[in-house]
């Protein structure tokens, strides 16, 4: 086995670390997602199952209080343009 | 036997070639026109392009000729089918009447998300989608 | 390649497109390209009083650049050969 495939040289090494595990990602607007990552490329884009989008509103007139409205999808492809960043859920 | 569609921009244009097309643009113009001519790029020729302004169930139209549209500004293309299109539900208005409600929708819209923008940076480090223009 | 080979894949799927105006079409993938441009056919619009330019088009095009989501039927999506397909690009793009 090729030693270099398994150790990490660069960032995406990380993200191929987190294959078929549930990750983290952040949007650009007001989204962030927790799903299975199952493929991406150098893009960032993203194929996710099992998905649970969280939406943050914006209240205007509650001096700008955050909502948030969650969403559950199967199967996602998500445009890498609009990543912020891709991690391992947050241990709580 | 399966015909091999070609898996190119310029494949999925070509029979909108001659067809009148809505053509959605980033700054959130809307247009309808006969498509002419396209390019692998999405650059686009629409003829006699009219611009629509819609405002809760009445539309306005402004009659703008020949297009070339750049493809970075195309939000989508649209086919319209000229049956259906009689059987939309609007009314429709003098430019002149509608303008000023259009803008002022289009300036609270900007309003809004300027604030939601503002709050979620500051507040949960978000970032704002997309780039200049991008009022669709 | 690999987003653009998945949708190959997947074309005469019912798929829905989430643009990153919030406007959501689910439609029937006809085409896609190498930029992830979209052909649907057979639109519908979800919340369509609040996009009434949408109201006659029953067919679209759509720019890769605008979409921020694509909702895929999970069943004719084969993860394991995703992921291994992804390993091995992913290696390729180091070898470079």
């Amino acid at each position: 086995m090729d030693p270099s495939s398994s150790g990490i040289q660069e960032p995406f090494d990380l993200i191929r670390l987190s294959l078929s595990e549930r990750v983290f990602v952040k949007l650009r607007g007001d989204r962030e997602l927790s799903g299975i990552l199952h493929a991406y490329d150098g893009h960032m884009n993203l194929i996710l199952s099992d998905v649970e989008e969280t939406i943050m509103i914006v209240d205007e007139e509650g001096q700008g209080a955050v909502n948030i409205a969650k969403r559950k999808m199967n199967m996602l492809f998500v445009r890498g343009d609009g990543v912020i960043l891709v991690s391992p859920p947050s241990r709580t | 036997m399966d015909s091999l569609i070609p898996f190119t921009t310029s494949g999925s244009l070509v029979d909108c070639v001659d067809r009148k097309m809505l053509v959605v643009l980033r700054d959130g113009r809307k247009l309808q026109g006969v498509l002419r001519s396209y390019d692998q790029f999405a650059n686009l020729v629409l003829e006699d392009t009219v611009e629509r302004i819609y405002h809760q169930d009445v539309f306005a139209e402004l009659k703008r000729g020949l297009f070339l549209i750049r493809g970075e500004n195309v939000v989508l293309l649209g086919e319209i089918d000229l049956d259906q299109e009689d059987d939309v539900p609007l009314r429709q208005v003098d430019w002149e009447t509608l303008e000023p409600y259009h803008r002022q929708d289009v300036a609270a819209k900007k309003h809004r998300e300027d604030i939601k923008a503002q709050v979620l940076f500051e507040r949960k480090g978000f970032c704002k989608e997309g780039g200049e223009g991008d009022g669709y | 390649m690999l987003i653009f080979s998945v949708f190959k894949t997947l074309t005469d799927q019912t798929v829905t497109v989430e643009l990153k105006n919030d406007l959501s079409i689910t439609g029937v993938l006809k085409s896609v390209d190498q930029f992830l441009n979209i052909r649907l056919d057979s639109i519908k619009v979800l919340d369509e009083t609040r996009h009434p330019h949408m109201m006659a088009v029953k067919n679209c095009f759509i720019r890769g650049s605008v979409v921020r989501y694509v909702q895929l039927p999970a069943e004719h999506v084969d993860t394991q050969l995703l992921e291994d397909a992804t390993r091995r690009e992913a290696a390729a793009q180091a070898k470079r």
